[in-house]
């Protein structure tokens, strides 16, 4: 092993004749001159520093598990329409994997494109929620096609049932299964609101879900009503299958009156 | 709408000309407020006319608008706290204002079917707060589209949330990111803030008439949620709005009477970019004072005309109060320095100028 100071004049040395290569035009040189000082360099950092740590292992990703498994693992503990950010959230906390939130962004529309294509060609598709009193998608939610229809149908209510039955969930999950402090964070954002599931310092599932089933039973009848109803007439309403899936949108029907 | 009304529309497009248009939002008209005395920007809002371009027209681009930093960590903390269904908000509402747990409902009209349209949200809102008023279901409309003539245009509005309350009483909603540190909070953000809530509160109460219901029903105050301390998390507070409320009102009905500005204008002259424009600017007189600078897009071009001019305006609104009525900077130091004979209306003020100049010279001796 050279001496860092026999080092140094190496590098000295290379660096004027780098120059002198790419002065005088000769690209070939000048490259394999640059490779040497980089080896030389490296070598005066190990024999000032220490030989450099092994760098980790990069991680290995998981198979390529197609992103709408990803999606409907996580709609799945859920049981309920979620927007992509709390399926992102759940996704990382309880399941493996990457899930980048780019890819959700088209998944509508493309599983929309696939059944249109081919209908019921696949064991379920990720499709919309709908709206009680339009039977339309609603805005940013994702649910399951093999969810009874009125599990998919979001009425007045439902954003706040959705919530506390996907914490109820979660804290099931977690007194069955372990608490990891993802998995905690998650079930804190969604606990934050539910009146006495949190002191303010520390998150316990159980006491998330005794809070939760404590509101739930203030507004269940009311929205599996709801539901119901909105959920028979769109089988009443709604001929194509595509529609009752993926719900039905409001046409423009006259641009101009929109220009004021 | 009425045949006045009717030739005075006309009259603002005629003025408007080509020049491109821009949409009134809350921002827009709570600014309206912040300089009444202005005809150059009464008019040039009356007609909906882009004041950017024309500023960018006459050689004065602004140079600053809103940070895209400030645009991101707003609609993030929005998200925040409307996300899940408004939890957060509910939360807020329960804990500070006694909203009971039942009150849940919560409606989107961000779209409508996947509808994005002014007009179809605007029926919608209607719809759904008529709804809410009869049935007196429904607590949180997020996102509503409302609607609010400005001198014969119609400017559509969009208020963060509002909220139907316990006993049926309506209360708008604004999410700010800015902080409330120990229970207080930079004033002017505040003041902002309010005069923008205020806009939707008359455009609120507008709808209520048109749906032939009590204006009352909107709430003079709103509730204004921030980030608490130096955290992340959201607190609300109420605010009173009726002073802004007077304000905005009143400032709204001047706008309609817009007619006796239009005399100003040059028969046969529009806003239309191009080589007639700085003219036409140039004829309607401004009322230019500093903190233009902070609110109207046109400040730099009236700051320089003022200059040009000799205005005192470019001093600032206590100075020019301090000189009475002497509108011109040669004047004043005329005055000042003795080579003119003050009139008699002027005399005191003559005699101030001389006094503070003399100081002035034995300071710099």
């Amino acid at each position: 092993m050279p001496t860092a100071e026999a080092l140094e004049q190496r590098i000295t040395e290379l660096r004027a004749q780098v120059r002198r290569a790419a002065g005088s035009g000769d690209r070939t040189a000048a490259r394999r001159l640059r490779a040497e000082l980089r080896a030389a360099e490296t070598e005066w950092d190990t024999a000032v520093l220490g030989a450099p740590e092994q760098p980790a292992p990069v991680r290995q990703l998981a198979a390529a598990v197609p992103v709408r498994e990803h999606v409907h693992r996580a709609l799945t503990l859920l049981s309920v329409p979620a927007a992509p950010k709390l399926i992102l959230a759940v996704h990382d906390a309880f399941f493996s994997g990457e899930l980048v939130p780019a890819r959700l962004t088209s998944l509508r529309r493309d599983e929309e494109r696939s059944f249109r294509a081919a209908p019921y060609a696949r064991p379920y598709y990720l499709c919309a929620a709908m709206t009680t009193d339009l039977l339309a998608p609603a805005r940013g939610l994702l649910a399951v096609s093999t969810w009874p229809l009125a599990q998919r149908m979001v009425g007045p209510l439902s954003p706040r049932v959705d919530l506390l039955t996907g914490a109820i969930r979660l804290a099931r999950h977690m007194t069955d299964h372990g608490c990891t402090p993802a998995g905690q964070r998650v079930l804190w954002q969604l606990g934050v609101s539910i009146p006495g599931a949190t002191d303010g310092k520390s998150i316990d599932p159980d006491v998330v879900l005794a809070a939760a089933e404590r509101e739930l039973e203030v507004h269940r009848d009311d929205d599996t009503q709801q539901r119901a109803d909105a959920a028979e007439r769109a089988v009443r309403q709604l001929a194509d299958p595509a529609a009752q899936l993926f719900g039905v949108r409001l046409a423009v029907a006259d641009r101009r009156r929109n220009e004021a | 709408m009425t045949l006045a009304e009717k030739t005075l529309t006309t009259r603002l497009d005629e003025l408007r000309g080509d020049a491109p248009t821009s949409r009134h939002n809350a921002r827009t008209i709570a600014a309206l407020t912040a300089n009444p005395g202005c005809a150059r920007r009464a008019l040039l809002d009356a007609a909906a006319v882009d004041k950017t371009v024309i500023a960018q027209e006459l050689g004065f681009p602004p140079k600053f608008g809103q940070s895209p930093f400030a645009i991101t960590r707003g609609n993030s903390f929005e998200a925040m706290v409307k996300s899940h269904g408004c939890a957060e908000l509910l939360r807020l509402l329960r804990e500070e204002l006694g909203l009971t747990i039942p009150e849940v409902g919560y409606h989107d009209l961000e779209t409508v079917g996947d509808n994005a349209t002014n007009s179809v949200r605007y029926q919608r809102t209607k719809q759904l707060l008529g709804q809410a008023l009869s049935s007196g279901q429904g607590t949180m409309f997020d996102h509503p589209m409302l609607r609010l003539e400005i001198a014969g245009a119609t400017a559509y509005l969009e208020p963060d949330v509002v909220a139907l309350q316990i006993g049926g009483l309506f209360h708008v909603v604004e999410i700010k990111s800015f902080a409330i540190v120990d229970g207080q909070a930079d004033p002017a953000q505040v003041a902002s803030a309010a005069r923008q809530s205020a806009v939707y509160v008359l455009a609120m109460r507008e709808l209520l008439r048109e749906l032939g219901q009590p204006p009352e029903l909107v709430a003079h105050n709103s509730i204004l949620v921030c980030a608490r301390d130096f955290t992340n998390r959201p607190t609300a507070a109420l605010v009173d709005l009726r002073k802004q409320l007077a304000v905005i009102g009143r400032q709204l009905s001047r706008l309609t009477s817009i007619d006796t500005l239009l005399d100003l204008v040059p028969p046969g002259a529009t806003f239309t970019p191009g080589a007639g424009l700085s003219d036409t600017v140039a004829a309607i007189p401004s009322r230019y004072a500093p903190d233009c600078m902070s609110s109207c897009e046109l400040a730099f071009a009236c700051r320089s005309e003022a200059r040009t001019h000799g205005s005192v305006d470019t001093l600032g609104r206590g100075v020019c109060d301090d000189l009475g009525g002497i509108d011109n900077l040669d004047t004043v130091l005329a005055l000042a320095d003795g080579t003119l004979d003050p009139g008699p209306e002027h005399a005191d003020i003559a005699e101030m100028l001389r006094r503070a100049r003399a100081l002035r010279l034995e300071v710099a001796r």
